[in-house]
């Protein structure tokens, strides 16, 4: 029953590098939050602040009301995963696994049934007595998660705990580990720069980058509602289309000018636009929620491009279309045959673009938002 | 049959790979190291003395030498202390530079980053101080007179009254107390470095994960730092043990500056380089046979060590077959 709560945390280090910075972060109780952002954006730097092993330099951070800013890592009752999994080498899998229960001075038949549960639990029962270089990667990161499960912590942190997994085995730990979480309803913090993996796995996602928390939110409103050009760009493969376009008002409404070619502003967007006065937008839309037709016709929804090339995905093909200068990416079903400079109507779907600011990057609900 | 076998691996050897790039190895091994030993066993056959190649070179006394020093280790009781001394001064000190080099690693390790490097450069310093000069304060603090650094502190302190000759008068305790001290000193650097570097390799997760399930530094160490040292370990006890085995320079001046006792003060090592160099009748045939047994009894020693620690454990199997 811990509802993690970070408040206005600030950790800059003794080099002077700002780790991360007025972190805002809460993860219900039960709840599987996944702290996404590319490498070097403080995800490590925020778990470590969670676990203890960094204490912040600014702000506060609570277990249920508990400040436990200041407490030791071992009065918080984490488990941790390292990317490394940090199994001790001379070890074997069963001593490793029963090194937190000793550490409490557990008695030894209580620590032989918990361990043998975990174990059993995590289907490694079979390698008690093997050392962890007798291990596939694989059972070493199962390994790590028992040791981390089998003090029964209120915490789970893990710190990108599949990147040294091959893509199939991180695919089928990724469902295997949602559904412990699942079942043991431990409020769960995961790292990762793995865009697919935070969106498959978790109630939550936290997008951070250059140590600032970015947008907050379900897999489902961070991948459509990005809040920045940045999280448009970093979720999604192939990821975001960004373009840039003007402004011009006519008599039936708003239409953004794409290389000269107008695109209606969608209503819902008419008073965001007129409200925040700006004379340009960056235009983001999905590929998949792109149509690519060859026959253009002058209706405010699309605009004429190029075909730049055509890449084969297996399933659909991915269209990359030239316009005035411009790549944008759709993605198309293979029943659709286009040539290479074939000119094509690339038509992004109106209920679903984003527009953002150009200037602060931000999409034009967050600078709304912002501003009242 | 085995004869043409091993003279084929040899010369397979000679066109590998390997052995170009353990050539030069192989020469400094030869020269700085197969010759002398060669040169020795050789004098030790003929009764070499003062340095007076010409007359006995070419003379031969079989095992003579070897007899005469195993007469002078059973009755001479003027050479059985230095054989005692050796014993004690090794095992000690092996314990102090290996423990304290230990000890002062793993301390550090939990230190903050400045006091750590402080505290090693204090270490180190009897390491960088020449010989003589470090030899000459520890001359001076365990001086027999009344000036002595050590007799002045506990006078003034009112513990003894009248100066104590640490190094001449408690026997056998003063001059070991001395020779360990010094020497331990000097030592304790060479594991300290080693055990250092070994732990800054060990990938600091390790300590985190351990720290994060509440283990105090005590369990750290024991738990985690020193299993993973512990190749480390023996490592360094064999090399000083080696290297105690045929130290002599703090030691001889030591000795020869009158702060500690001849006879419980020289270790074999310096025995032999006294008997070779120092003594008014050089008697080299001797000393060459002393020399050979301590080479010999070094040998069994190191591999001995590496046995008992369990050196070949410790080569652990290799994850694929290179
Ligand atoms: N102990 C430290 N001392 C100084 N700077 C640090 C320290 N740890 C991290 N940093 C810096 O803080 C920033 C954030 O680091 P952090 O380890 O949190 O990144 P990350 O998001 O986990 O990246 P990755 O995905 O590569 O692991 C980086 O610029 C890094 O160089
Ligand atoms: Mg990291």
């Amino acid at each position: 029953m811990v509802v993690v709560r970070l408040v206005n945390v600030t950790k800059i280090f003794k080099t002077g590098v700002v780790g991360v910075k007025d972190i805002n972060l809460t993860v219900n109780h039960k709840e599987f939050m996944a702290l996404l952002g590319p490498s070097g954006s403080g995800k490590s730097t925020t778990l470590y602040l969670i676990a203890g092993i960094y204490k912040p330099s600014s702000g506060k951070i609570f277990f249920d009301d508990r400040d436990v800013t200041n407490l030791p890592p071992k009065d918080r009752n984490i488990g941790l995963v390292f990317q490394n999994w940090a199994l001790y080498p001379h070890m074997r899998v069963y001593d490793n696994i029963a090194f937190p229960l000793r550490i409490k001075k557990l008695p030894e038949n209580e620590i032989r049934k918990k361990v043998l549960e975990t174990a059993k639990m995590l289907r490694i029962d079979k390698f008690l007595n093997r050392y962890p270089w007798q291990l596939s990667g694989g059972q070493q990161q199962r390994v790590a998660i028992a040791r981390a499960l089998v003090k029964e912590p209120d915490v789970l942190l893990l710190d990108e705990p599949l990147s040294n997994l091959d893509a199939q085995l991180r695919i089928s730990v990724r469902a295997e580990l949602k559904r412990l979480q699942k079942r043991l309803g431990i409020t769960t913090i995961y790292v990762t720069h793995d865009q697919a993996e935070a969106l498959a796995m978790a109630d939550r996602i936290a997008v951070i980058n250059n140590g600032r928390i970015i947008q907050i939110g379900t897999p489902e409103q961070v991948y459509s509602k990005p809040a920045t050009i940045f999280v448009g760009g970093f979720l999604g493969n192939p990821p975001m289309n960004f373009v840039e376009a003007e402004i011009t008002e006519e008599k039936q409404g708003l239409y953004m000018l794409l290389s000269g070619q107008k695109l209606t502003v969608p209503k819902h967007y008419e008073p965001l636009v007129r409200k925040a006065g700006l004379r340009k937008v960056v235009v983001g839309f999905r590929p998949e929620d792109t149509a690519v037709i060859p026959e253009c016709r002058e209706t405010g929804e699309c605009i004429k491009g190029r075909v730049y090339a055509v890449e084969p995905m297996g399933r659909e093909y991915i269209v990359v279309v030239d316009l005035g200068g411009d790549l944008v990416k759709a993605i198309v079903p293979r029943s659709l045959v286009l040539i290479e400079d074939q000119e094509v109507c690339v038509c992004p779907s109106l209920e679903k673009l984003v527009l953002f600011d150009p200037k602060t990057e931000k999409s034009l609900e967050t600078l709304y938002a912002e501003k009242t | 049959m085995a004869k043409s076998n091993l003279f084929s691996k040899i010369k397979g050897f000679v066109r590998s790979d390997a052995f170009i790039f353990l050539l030069p190895a192989i020469i400094l091994i030869i020269v700085f190291y197969l010759i002398p030993i060669a040169v020795s066993v050789y004098m030790s056959f003929t009764p070499l003395r003062n340095w007076n190649i010409q007359r006995y070179i070419h003379e031969f006394v079989g095992f003579e030498n070897y007899w005469r020093f195993f007469y002078m280790v059973t009755h001479d009781p003027t050479v059985q202390p230095i054989f005692i001394t050796t014993v004690v001064f090794i095992v000690v000190t092996l314990i102090v530079n290996v423990l304290g080099g230990l000890g002062l690693a793993i301390a550090t390790f939990f230190m903050g980053e400045k006091e750590a490097s402080g505290t090693q450069l204090l270490w180190l310093l009897p390491r960088m101080t020449p010989i003589a000069v470090y030899s000459m304060i520890w001359y001076y603090f365990f001086h027999g007179s009344a000036i002595g650094t050590l007799n002045s502190i506990l006078m003034a302190l009112g513990i003894i009254h009248h100066p104590i000759d640490w190094g001449q008068s408690i026997i056998p305790w003063g001059p070991w107390m001395i020779i360990i001290f010094v020497n331990g000193l000097v030592g304790v650097s060479y594991g300290m470095i080693v055990f250092t570097s070994a732990i800054s390799n060990i990938p600091k997760e390790l300590v985190i994960a351990a720290r994060v399930d509440g283990a105090s530094n005590w369990s750290i160490t024991k738990n985690i730092l020193i299993p993973l040292l512990k190749w480390h370990i023996v490592y360094v006890t064999t090399w000083q043990m080696l290297s105690l085995l045929t130290t002599y320079d703090h030691i001889f001046l030591l000795v020869e500056w009158g702060l500690v006792n001849r006879y419980w003060g020289t270790t074999w090592a310096l025995y032999i380089y006294n008997m070779a160099f120092t003594a008014a009748e050089k008697d080299l045939g001797l000393a060459a046979a002393a020399g050979v047994i301590l080479v010999i009894v070094g040998a069994v020693l190191g591999l001995l060590a590496l046995k008992i620690m369990g050196f070949d454990k410790m080569v652990k199997e290799p994850r694929g077959d290179i």
